[in-house]
C-alpha cells in the first residue's frame, strides 16, 4: 500500500516541521485528532536493524508522516536516472527529431524585410589571409606534404682534408689511459700476486696509499668473473676528461747523473789536505781554538780544560803549557814572526802572553809586555772605564780585564793592534758601542768602534792588506774603513746565524759560515749578496778558514767533518771565482753534540789543522 | 670576461682576465649547469690550471677564450630552443590543450654533432688518435643492459653493439690487430690503423655490475658523442676498403646473435665480388693490350697499380696476416666466441664454433686446433690439438705458433703476460717472457746463445724449440750463473771506481797505514764512506733547483727498484717453498 494512493494522513500543510519540534504530536489527521510522534530507535538499534535487514538501503524516513517508507525497484531506478542528470523516465527521448510545425512556404510576407547584408557577398578577408599564409609556408618549404626522405646518417666527413686546425687555443689532448701491466693479467706470474701478509698490510695503509688493484690468479678463462668496477672506472675516466684541468707538464727523461755539474778533476787541483797525518793529544777538554805560528813551526791551542798549549808541528811534541784555570775561548798568534806572543781570550779577560820562543828578542818583548802598575788608561779612548790593563802575575804577560765574556781575539796584520769581541746580549744600549774593542799593544790603549753596531757581534777580523775592519753580527757582516772612520758596506748573508768569517788573502772575497750549515762566498766587488751558498754541512759550521797562499778554503762543523774546497780567485775581474769541493775530512768523534770546533790552515803548506771536541787536534796533509 | 664587456675597474690582463671560474662561465653563457656540462663534453672544453688562482684554489677555471668559443656555438642556441620547446609542451599539456601538444610533439627540435666532430678532429688522423676512450666506452655500453630508470635505452645499446662489431670486422678484415691481452678487467686489444696505435678494452661477456652512485647522464652524453664519432670513423674506414656503409647483414645470422660472423661474411663477400670485377677488367685489359703496342704506358700503369696494392700492406700486417694462415679453429661452447672469432680471423685463421649458424661442424677433418676451456675433454680427434684460449692470445702476442704442450686441456697454464710492458725498461723480466723470446729466436732460425754454452750444435730450429721448453731447469741454472757473473762484474767495477776515487790512498801507503791505524776503520766501512762523501760533495756544488730535481729523480728510481726487488723476493720465496714441498 502506497501513501500516495491513500493521500496524506497528516494535514498540517506546508509548514516548517520546526514548529512541532517541542510538541509531542506532529500534526492532525483528517478527523482533527493529534497524531502522536513515534518513538525513534536510538543509533545503536538502528544500526543493528540495518545490518539485519538486507533491504535497509531502500528504507527512508518520511518526516511529515513520521513513518518509514520502503522504496520500490522502480522508484530507485527513477532516483538513479535523476542523479545522472537524465530524464526520470526511461521512455522519454530528449533528442527526438524536430518536427517543424511552422509553414514556411506559401507565406505572403517575409518574416524580416531587412535587405541582405554586404558581407554575405564579399569573400572573407581573414580566410584569405590564412590561405596566403599557408601558400607562403608551402612555398618556403615549411609545410611538407610527403614525409621527409631518410638521409644517410653518416657521410664522408673528412672528404676534403684541409689544414684548418682547431680553434686556435692550444688544445691539450687528454692523456691516454694507462696500459695494463703483467699484474693485471687474469693469470699473472706467481711473483705478481701479493702474499696474504702483504694484503693485510695494505689495509693498515692510508686509503690513498692503498693499491687500487690487487692482482689475482684464475686457473682458467671460464672462471674469470665480470669486473665489478668496469662501469665505475669508465665513469671516472669520463669525469677526468671533462673535469680535470689539463696542463702541459715537462717531463725530463734524463739520467739523473747528468744533472751533476762538470767540475774540474780533483787530481788537477792537488795538493790539498786529504789524510790525517798527525794527532796532537794532551788536552783534557774540548779544544776550542787553535792558531798557527806565522813561521808554521808551532801551533797554539786553547782548550776548555783551562790550558793553552804550544805544539811543535812536525813532531807533535807539546812544548809549553799554561794552566790558566778558566776555559779558553780563543787563541791568536801575533802575525809578526819576530814577536812570538799569543793573545788568549779566557772568560772576561784577554791575556797577552810571551811564548819565549824567540830567545834573542826576549828583552824587547818583555818591555812590550810590561804595564806600569796603576797606569790609568787613557780617558780619550772612551772605553777606559770598562777595560783595565794590568800585569798578569802567574805567567809573563798582560791581562786586559773586560766587563763581559770575550769570545774572540784577532790581530791586525802589523801585530800592534788587536780586537776583542764581547757577544753578550745583555749589553743593551752600550753594547752597540762597546761590544767590539780595539786594543793598541804598544801604548796599552783601548778604543771602541766609533760607530753604532746593529745587532749582536759574533766575531771580527782585519783586512789582510788594507786598514779595513770586518765585524760579523748574527745576520750580516759590516765592513768599516778604519782610516776614514766610517762604514763601507753591509754584506747580507741571508742565513740564520753567522758563526764565523774569513777573508781571502786577496782581500776581495769573504767566506762566512753559519749555524744552519751554510757557507756563503761573497765577492765584495760583485754584490753585497752571496755569490754562492754552499749547503754542505748538516750541522752548525763552527769555523771557516782561507789558506794564505794556496787556493784552498775549509769549513769545520759540529757534524765531526771538515770540508776542504778549492777556491780560485782570478785576477781577471770578469771571471767568477771557481769553487770546487775537494775532500771531506773525517776522524773526530762527537762529544756532547759538538764535533770539530776549529780549523786552521798551515801558513805555508797545504795542511789543515782541526781541533775537535774530543780534545784532539789533527793535522791533515796532502 | 671578454674585453669589450670588461666592467670598469676589472683587470685587463693576467690570470684574472684570462681565466674565469665555472660559475662565472655559467652565468655568462646564461645556461644551466647541466647544459654547460653537455656543451663542454661535446666541444671538448676542459678546465685549465692557471698559475695564479685569483678566485681561490677550490674553484675550477676555464680559459676565457674557451668560454667565448662555447658562446658562439650554434648548439647553444639549439639547446635553448629545446628548452623553450619543452616548456611549450609542458604548458600545452598542463592547460589540457591536447591538439597543440600533439602538434608540438611532431616538431621536436633535433641536433646533430657532425660539425662538432669535424671541428674537434679536423683530420681523420686526429680522430683516430683520440679513439681509445671512444672505443672502450662503446664496447662497454654494448655489454650493458638497457635500464629504463637510468634512461639507457635498448636502441642505443643495439647501436653500440652494431658500431663495435663494425669496427671489429674492419680490423679483422684488414689484419690490423697487433696485440691482445686478457686481463681481469676485460680483454685489451691494440690495433694499428693508419700508423696510429688504437687500444681499447672490451669487458668480459658477462652480466655487468651497475653501480648506483654513477651519474649515467654524463656517461650517456659522452656516449652520444662517441657513437657519432665512431659512426663517421667506421664509414670512412669501410669506404677505404671499398665497402658500403652501413653494412647490410644476413638476417638469419643476426637472429642467431652471430653478428660478427655475419659482418665478416658480408665484408668477405663484397671483397670477392670486387675481386671478380677486377678479374674481369684484367681480362679486358689483356685483350686490349694484345691490340696495343707493348710499350704502351697503360700496361705499365696497370703493373704499377698492382705493385702499389701489394705495398699497401706493410711487413707487420703481412706477418699478422700469415700467422694463422691455413689453420682451422673450432671453438667450444664455453669459450668467449666473439673475442676469439675476432682475434683468429684478424690473424688469418678460419674459425667455426659449436652452435647455430656455424660454417662447419666439429667433425670436420680440416680442423687443426680445437679451443676448449673445460677440465677434461672426453671425445678427442687425433688430428687436432685441444688447447685453452690463452694459447691463441699468447701466440698472437709472440707472433709465432707456440708449442701447444703447455696449453693442453686441463693443464696448469703458463702465466699470461702483458704485451704492453717493456720488460727491459721495467727492470724485471718474468721467466716466461724469456722462454718466449728464445722460442721467437728459434722460430726466426737464429741461434741465441743458449745458457750454459755447452749446448750441442743446434741447426734444427724445431729441436731448439723443444729444448727451450724441456730444459727449464737448465735455463734456470744458467740464469742463476749469469746473475752471479753479473754480481761479480758489478763488484769489480765498483772496486775499480773506488780505486779511481781513492788514488791518493794508494799513492802513499804509509799515510794510508797511519790513517787506518788511527781510525781503526775496516776497509769496507771507509769505502762506503768514500762513496757517500763523493755523493755529498757533488750535491754541495749543485744549485738548489738541480739538487731538488736530482733528489726527486733518485726517489722515483728507488721506488721502481723497490718494486722490482719485491718481485724478486717473492719469486725467491716461491721457489724456496716449492723446493721444500718437493723435498
Amino acid at each position: 500500500m502506497s501513501v500516495s494512493q491513500v493521500g496524506p494522513r497528516n494535514t498540517i500543510g506546508d509548514v516548517p516541521l520546526e514548529w512541532y519540534k517541542d510538541e509531542e504530536h506532529i500534526g492532525y489527521d483528517v478527523a482533527g485528532k493529534k497524531i502522536k510522534k513515534k518513538e525513534r530507535l536510538d543509533k545503536l538499534d538502528s544500526f543493528l536493524a540495518r545490518t539485519d535487514d538486507a533491504n535497509s538501503w531502500r528504507k527512508i524516513i518520511d518526516d511529515i508522516e513520521d513513518e518509514e517508507v520502503e522504496l520500490t525497484k522502480e522508484e530507485t531506478k527513477l532516483i538513479r536516472r535523476m542523479l545522472k542528470g537524465k530524464a526520470p523516465h526511461a521512455d522519454f527521448d530528449p533528442h527526438a527529431p524536430y518536427v517543424d510545425w511552422f509553414a514556411w512556404d506559401g507565406a505572403k510576407h517575409p518574416l524580416s524585410n531587412a535587405p541582405e547584408p554586404k558581407r554575405r557577398f564579399i569573400p572573407s578577408k581573414w580566410e584569405a589571409k590564412k590561405v596566403v599564409k599557408y601558400i607562403r609556408a608551402i612555398r618556403k618549404g615549411l609545410i611538407k606534404f610527403d614525409k621527409p626522405k631518410e638521409e644517410p646518417r653518416f657521410y664522408n666527413l673528412w672528404g676534403d682534408e684541409h689544414d684548418k686546425s682547431g680553434h686556435g687555443l692550444s688544445y691539450i689532448p687528454a692523456p691516454k689511459p694507462k696500459l695494463p701491466g703483467h699484474d693485471e693479467s687474469y693469470n699473472p706470474s706467481l711473483e705478481y700476486i701479493p702474499t696474504q701478509e702483504e694484503i693485510s698490510a695494505y689495509q693498515l695503509m692510508f686509503e690513498e696509499d692503498q693499491p687500487k688493484f690487487i692482482p689475482k690468479r684464475f686457473a682458467s678463462l671460464r672462471s674469470v668473473p665480470a669486473y665489478e668496477k668496469s662501469v665505475r672506472e669508465s665513469f671516472d675516466r669520463c669525469l677526468d676528461l671533462y673535469l680535470c684541468p689539463r696542463a702541459r707538464k715537462k717531463r725530463i727523461n734524463i739520467d739523473p747523473e747528468s744533472l751533476k755539474p762538470k767540475l774540474p778533476s780533483r787530481k788537477d787541483l792537488k795538493p790539498y789536505p786529504t789524510t790525517c797525518y798527525l794527532e796532537y793529544k794532551g788536552h783534557k777538554g774540548p779544544v776550542a781554538s787553535i792558531c798557527t805560528d806565522p813561521s808554521g813551526q808551532h801551533i797554539a791551542s786553547g782548550s776548555h780544560d783551562g790550558t793553552v798549549r804550544i805544539w811543535e808541528v812536525e813532531t807533535g811534541r807539546c812544548i809549553k803549557i799554561w794552566e790558566l784555570g778558566e776555559p779558553v775561548q780563543h787563541v791568536a798568534w801575533n802575525p809578526l814572526p819576530e814577536l812570538p806572543i799569543l793573545a788568549v781570550s779566557m772568560g772576561q779577560d784577554v791575556l797577552v802572553l810571551n811564548t819565549g820562543l824567540e830567545k834573542e828578542e826576549n828583552k824587547k818583548i818583555e818591555d812590550l809586555l810590561r804595564v806600569e802598575t796603576l797606569s790609568v788608561p787613557d780617558e780619550s779612548g772612551c772605553a777606559g772605564s770598562s777595560v783595565s790593563w794590568s800585569q798578569y802575575d802567574k805567567y809573563e804577560g798582560i791581562r786586559i780585564k773586560h766587563f763581559k765574556t770575550v769570545s774572540s781575539v784577532e790581530w791586525h796584520r802589523k801585530g800592534d793592534y788587536f780586537s776583542s769581541v764581547m757577544p753578550a746580549d745583555i749589553l743593551l744600549f752600550f753594547g752597540s758601542y762597546f761590544s767590539v774593542l780595539i786594543h793598541l799593544l804598544s801604548k796599552k790603549i783601548t778604543q771602541r768602534l766609533p760607530y753604532k753596531l746593529h745587532g749582536l757581534p759574533v766575531c771580527s777580523t782585519f783586512h789582510p792588506t788594507r786598514s779595513i775592519f770586518f765585524v760579523a753580527t748574527k745576520k750580516n757582516v759590516r765592513v768599516y774603513d778604519l782610516l776614514k772612520k766610517k762604514s763601507m758596506k753591509k754584506l747580507e748573508a741571508g742565513v740564520r746565524e753567522i758563526s764565523s768569517i774569513s777573508i781571502h788573502p786577496g782581500g776581495d772575497n769573504v767566506i762566512v759560515g753559519s749555524k744552519d750549515g751554510k757557507l756563503c762566498w761573497f765577492d765584495m766587488d760583485l754584490s753585497s749578496k752571496p755569490y754562492k751558498i754552499l749547503n754542505s754541512h748538516p750541522k752548525d759550521i763552527t769555523n771557516v778558514a782561507f789558506h794564505r797562499s794556496y787556493p784552498l778554503f775549509a769549513s769545520s762543523s759540529d757534524d765531526c767533518t771538515a770540508y776542504v774546497f778549492h777556491g780560485m780567485v782570478y785576477s781577471d775581474l770578469n771571471q767568477n771565482p771557481l769553487i770546487v769541493p775537494l775532500e771531506i775530512l773525517h776522524g773526530h768523534t762527537s762529544v756532547n753534540g759538538r764535533g770539530v770546533l776549529d780549523c786552521k790552515f798551515h801558513p805555508r803548506q797545504p795542511w789543515l789543522f782541526t781541533a775537535g771536541a774530543d780534545s784532539v787536534i789533527k793535522l791533515f796533509c796532502h | 670576461m671578454p674585453k669589450h664587456y670588461r666592467p670598469a675597474g676589472k683587470k685587463k690582463e693576467g690570470n684574472a682576465a684570462r681565466y674565469m671560474t665555472r660559475s662565472q662561465a655559467v652565468k655568462y653563457l646564461q645556461v644551466s649547469l647541466s647544459v654547460f656540462r653537455r656543451l663542454c663534453i661535446f666541444k671538448g672544453v676542459f678546465p685549465r690550471d692557471p698559475k695564479k688562482k685569483v678566485k681561490g684554489t677550490h674553484q675550477t677555471y676555464y680559459h676565457v677564450k674557451d668560454i667565448l668559443f662555447l658562446k658562439h656555438e650554434p648548439l647553444l642556441d639549439k639547446f635553448r630552443e629545446m628548452h623553450a620547446y619543452e616548456k611549450k609542451v609542458k604548458k600545452a599539456v598542463s592547460k589540457k590543450n591536447k591538439d597543440l601538444a600533439e602538434r608540438l610533439l611532431t616538431r621536436k627540435p633535433t641536433y646533430t654533432l657532425d660539425m662538432l666532430i669535424r671541428e674537434r678532429y679536423p683530420k681523420f688522423i686526429d680522430a683516430l688518435r683520440d679513439l681509445d676512450d671512444c672505443l672502450t666506452m662503446v664496447h662497454l655500453f654494448a655489454a650493458l643492459p638497457a635500464i629504463e630508470r637510468e634512461n639507457i635505452q635498448a636502441e642505443r645499446i643495439h647501436n653500440c653493439r652494431g658500431l663495435s662489431l663494425e669496427w671489429q670486422a674492419y680490423i679483422s678484415r684488414t689484419h690490423k690487430l697487433r696485440k691482445a691481452f686478457i686481463s681481469v678487467k676485460g680483454i685489451y686489444y691494440q690495433a694499428e690503423v693508419e700508423g696510429q696505435k688504437v687500444t681499447w678494452l672490451t669487458p668480459h661477456a658477462l652480466q655487468q655490475v651497475m653501480p648506483q652512485d654513477v651519474d649515467y647522464k654524463i656517461m650517456l652524453t659522452f656516449l652520444e658523442f662517441y657513437e657519432t664519432l665512431l659512426g663517421f670513423v667506421n664509414l670512412r674506414l669501410y669506404h677505404s676498403i671499398k665497402l658500403k656503409y652501413p653494412p647490410i647483414l644476413d638476417p638469419r645470422l643476426k637472429a642467431l646473435a652471430a653478428d660478427l660472423y655475419a659482418l665478416t661474411r658480408y665484408v668477405d663477400a663484397k671483397d670477392r665480388t670486387i675481386g671478380a670485377n677486377n678479374e674481369e677488367s684484367e681480362l679486358r685489359l689483356a685483350q686490349l693490350q694484345d691490340q696495343l703496342p707493348a710499350n704502351e704506358p697503360g700496361a705499365l700503369m696497370h703493373l704499377v697499380e698492382n705493385v702499389a696494392d701489394d705495398n699497401e700492406e706493410d711487413e707487420e700486417t703481412r706477418a699478422c696476416k700469415t700467422l694463422f694462415q691455413n689453420k682451422t679453429f673450432f671453438l667450444g661452447r664455453e669459450v668467449p666466441r666473439e673475442s676469439l672469432l675476432f682475434v683468429i680471423t684478424a690473424f688469418g685463421g678460419v674459425v667455426s664454433w659449436e652452435g647455430d649458424g656455424a660454417p662447419f661442424e666439429e667433425s670436420n677433418q680440416d680442423i687443426n686446433y680445437q679451443i676448449v676451456d673445460r677440465p677434461t675433454q672426453s671425445h678427442r680427434f687425433i688430428s687436432r690439438d685441444y688447447v685453452q684460449p690463452q694459447w691463441v692470445f699468447d701466440c698472437i702476442n709472440a707472433r709465432i705458433i707456440l708449442p701447444t704442450g703447455e696449453y693442453m686441456v686441463g693443464k696448469v697454464l703458463p702465466p699470461h703476460l702483458s704485451p704492453f710492458v717493456d720488460n727491459e725498461a721495467e727492470g724485471y723480466v718474468p721467466e716466461y717472457a724469456e722462454t718466449i723470446k728464445r722460442l721467437q729466436a728459434a722460430a726466426r732460425k737464429e741461434i741465441l746463445p743458449m745458457p750454459g754454452g755447452e749446448q750441442d750444435d743446434l741447426e734444427n730450429a724445431q729441436n731448439l724449440l723443444a729444448e727451450g721448453i724441456i730444459d727449464r731447469t737448465k735455463a734456470k741454472e744458467a740464469a742463476e750463473r749469469k746473475q752471479k757473473m753479473a754480481v761479480h762484474e758489478k763488484q769489480y767495477h765498483q772496486e775499480l771506481k773506488k780505486e779511481m776515487q781513492g788514488m791518493q790512498y794508494t799513492s802513499d801507503p804509509n799515510i794510508d797505514e797511519i790513517k787506518n791505524n788511527g781510525e781503526e776503520n775496516t776497509d769496507d766501512m771507509s769505502s762506503q764512506q768514500l762513496v757517500k762523501d763523493d755523493e755529498n760533495m757533488t750535491m754541495v756544488s749543485m744549485s738548489r733547483k738541480k739538487r731538488r730535481l736530482y733528489e726527486a729523480m733518485k726517489i722515483s728510481q728507488g721506488r721502481k727498484k723497490a718494486n722490482v726487488e719485491t718481485l724478486e723476493t717473492r719469486k725467491k720465496n716461491i721457489q724456496k717453498s716449492k723446493k721444500t714441498s718437493s723435498n
